[in-house]
């Protein structure tokens, strides 16, 4: 597999938008014209090798991993609608990363900023740290969201993770997010998709869920009036088949929505 | 002898807040151009036309900051260093716009273009929230007129328009008389849900002392009310079910119901989700009966802005034109987490005070950049400005469209001369744009 190894050389006084940061981007480039690439700067362009050193070797895209190094909490956009290979990243990393990526593999070690694999329609996207608000979310104003897909967060979340998530039966297609807690409005507009949550939650979980599996493996500061008890279970079975053991008491919902909904939240008891 | 000379400008419309009462009759000495008399507006739109007469608060000539110190310089001097600074920014933030008019504000979009800089209205402190629901879920809305003429169920959620709005209530939501609602007040069932017993729950039929901060439980728990779903528990926000159960049955039995909401929804916690909820609730209501929802926008021209900002860039506010074309996303180019990333080097307050208003870490940041303020009189924003460039008010002393909060475009008077030299909005921005394409090197 070929490797590129990117170290930030300095931390940029404004954001830097580097959406070219994807091995759709880079294969077949040469590292002279990987460091020719454009990062905006505000209202200035400027050279991806003018805050990066490029090392290694470029490949075809499904072969190449790019790894970078430093604190790129200013970055934003890497991995921007990649369709295939793999990024690895060292350090915390700025807003959007893997924004409407399609397929490849994303690694943070480090914490992520807000929109964080937002609109992600394949593809799978790790963080172990924590990861800002809207983590797979649908961008402003638009009404599908993440489409298909795993993101994967060891820490916690902040508000309003997976909206306007969609699944599709159809094409099979299930959006999953997997965290170790969340903020408020987890999962609100969730349309199919599917959350597991190891830790706590905060207020108004699975708000205008009109279908689609949300299971917490911990508590949940205020839960929503319209979600109605159903039953208690000992195993939740996820929609791609995955069984989660453990008691929980299940509810239904979001009643607010539809009065008949298959909409379920698991909360342990 | 002194003779007075008095002239009467009738039809005024007031520029203060978003009502935009359009029936006001100003009196001005002649001799001395000032505002003597204001009738008709409230305390709030009537202190704003005696703002306008000479005071040690308003500013008559240009200002640059030398030294510490605020010197009177000449209009071309303040536009050269306005310009200097703006023309060398890699991001600059412009924000403001609520309160002046439309075409200044299109002269802002203009020039935020220019400089690929950040452009942001008031709307990102105040009803933003509301934006970006209306975008999720859409509006049913309707102008003031129609509210005045039909509703007999009226909403405050959240709003306190005996203070913020003080004519709405006589003019359009509570005691005017309508075509449908001949005896006015007593035709009318009014309902507050706010936290606090505010001067509008007083004379409201109904107040329901909501938790603060749980509104939109309350939404929820209404919603799944009214499609005939038995709630799991006893209470919701601190309102027992039966209570709620019957307030839905007051909703369901209207003929013609609206919500009025404001801050106290918008900007507590759930802020656009609130909204979101309180627009749904709206649509499904219209399954047993007609129902509306309309924002109580404060600033006179908050919608303008807004409307303005969109027919040029399709985005409300919190626009980034960094890229050369127009990008959106609240929260990332909004001016108050900008500033407390610290993600600026200048900025261009038209028309605004954020220093009294954005919390005080930001406040830090704006001042620690370059500062240019458009701003009549002397505030806490324009007190620490590099370059104050002091506009004719717009309303009073210059004419130009203002939209009120329903988005009914109104023409705004002009009902005195500004002091001596003093410049439009307007006539500011044309003339920074001018220069900041010479420095640019544009044509």
């Amino acid at each position: 597999m070929a490797e590129i190894t990117l170290k930030l050389k300095k931390q940029p006084e404004f954001p830097l938008e580097a959406d070219v940061i994807s091995p759709d981007t880079f294969a077949d480039k040469s590292l002279n014209e990987i460091k020719a690439l454009e990062l905006f700067f505000g209202n200035q362009k400027v050279k991806l090798g003018d805050y990066f050193e490029v090392k290694g070797k470029t490949g075809k895209v499904d072969q190449l991993k790019i790894v970078i190094d430093g604190d790129l909490s200013k970055v934003k956009r890497i991995g921007e609608k990649m369709t295939a290979g793999e990024i690895v990243i060292n350090g915390n990393v700025g807003m959007h990363v893997g924004n409407q990526m399609k397929g490849g593999k994303i690694t943070v070690n480090g914490n992520a900023d807000d929109w964080a694999g937002a609109m992600l329609k394949g593809g799978e996207l790790e963080i172990t740290g924590d990861a800002g608000h809207y983590v797979g979310s649908a961008y402003r104003g638009f009404w599908k969201g993440m489409k298909d897909g795993v993101i994967k967060v060891k820490g916690k979340i902040g508000n309003e993770a997976m909206l306007w998530s969609r699944s599709s039966k159809g094409a099979n297609k299930w959006p999953m997010l997997y965290c170790g807690g969340a903020g408020s409005f987890l999962g609100v507009h969730n349309h199919g998709g599917t959350i597991v949550v190891e830790g706590d939650v905060d207020r108004c979980t699975g708000a205008d869920q009109a279908w689609g599996t949300i299971v917490i493996n911990g508590k949940v500061s205020r839960k929503l009036p319209s979600y109605r008890k159903v039953g208690e279970v000992s195993e939740v079975e996820l929609p791609n088949g995955e069984k989660i053991k453990g008691k929980f008491i299940e509810y239904s919902g979001d009643h607010s929505v539809k009065k008949e909904t298959n909409g379920r939240l698991y909360i342990a008891a | 002898m002194v003779t007075r000379k008095i002239k009467t400008v009738y039809d005024v419309v007031c520029p203060f807040c978003g009502t935009l009462c359009d029936d006001l009759e100003v009196d001005i000495d002649l001799t001395k151009n000032e505002v003597i008399e204001v009738r008709n507006a409230c305390q709030i739109g009537t202190a704003k036309f005696y703002s306008s007469n000479p005071s040690e608060h308003r500013f008559e000539k240009p200002l640059i900051r030398e030294n510490g110190e605020h010197k009177e310089v000449s209009w071309e001097e303040a536009i050269d260093k306005a310009a200097e600074i703006l023309a060398n920014t890699t991001r600059p933030l412009l924000y403001g716009f609520s309160s002046t008019e439309c075409e200044a504000q299109g002269k802002g979009v203009e020039l935020a273009e220019i400089l690929g800089g950040v452009l942001d209205n008031t709307a990102s402190v105040c009803h933003g929230p509301t934006l970006l629901a209306e975008q999720d879920v859409g509006v049913p809305t309707s102008t003031l007129g129609e509210y005045k003429n039909r509703a007999d169920l009226v909403i405050f959620w959240g709003s306190n328009p005996v203070h913020a709005h003080p004519r709405h209530l006589g003019r359009y939501s509570e005691f005017i008389r309508g075509y449908f609602r001949k005896d006015g007040r007593n035709d009318r069932f009014v309902a507050v849900i706010d936290p606090r017993t505010t001067h509008t729950a007083q004379i409201a039929d109904l107040h329901i002392q909501v938790n603060p901060n749980e509104d939109y439980e309350l939404f929820n728990a209404i919603r799944a009310l009214l499609r005939e779903v038995e709630l799991d528990q006893e209470e919701v926000s601190g309102i027992p079910v039966s209570q709620i159960k019957e307030l839905v049955e007051i909703i369901k039995n209207c003929n013609f119901g609206v919500i009025f909401f404001g801050m106290g929804l918008t900007q507590t916690l759930a802020h656009h989700r609130n909204i979101d909820a309180a627009i749904s609730l709206t649509r499904e209501l219209n399954d047993h009966t007609k129902f509306l929802i309309t924002a109580m926008r404060g600033h006179y021209n908050v919608s303008g802005a807004n409307t303005v900002f969109t027919w040029n860039t399709g985005y409300a506010y919190s626009i980034d034109f960094s890229r050369g074309y127009p990008r959106y996303n609240p929260g990332e180019y909004s001016a108050v987490p900008l500033l407390m990333r610290d993600e600026i080097d200048a900025s261009l307050i038209v028309a605004s005070d954020p220093a009294s208003n954005f919390p005080a870490e930001s406040v830090k940041n704006l001042f620690k950049h370059p500062l240019i303020v458009i701003e009549p009189h002397e505030t806490p924003t324009s007190a620490f400005a590099d370059v104050v460039l002091p506009p004719a008010i717009a309303g009073i002393e210059c004419e130009g469209t203002a939209y009120r909060m329903d988005h009914v475009p109104l023409r705004l008077r002009k009902v005195k001369d500004a002091p001596d030299e003093l410049l439009t909005d307007f006539e500011i921005l044309e003339r920074l744009i001018e220069k900041v394409k010479e420095k640019k090197g544009e044509e």
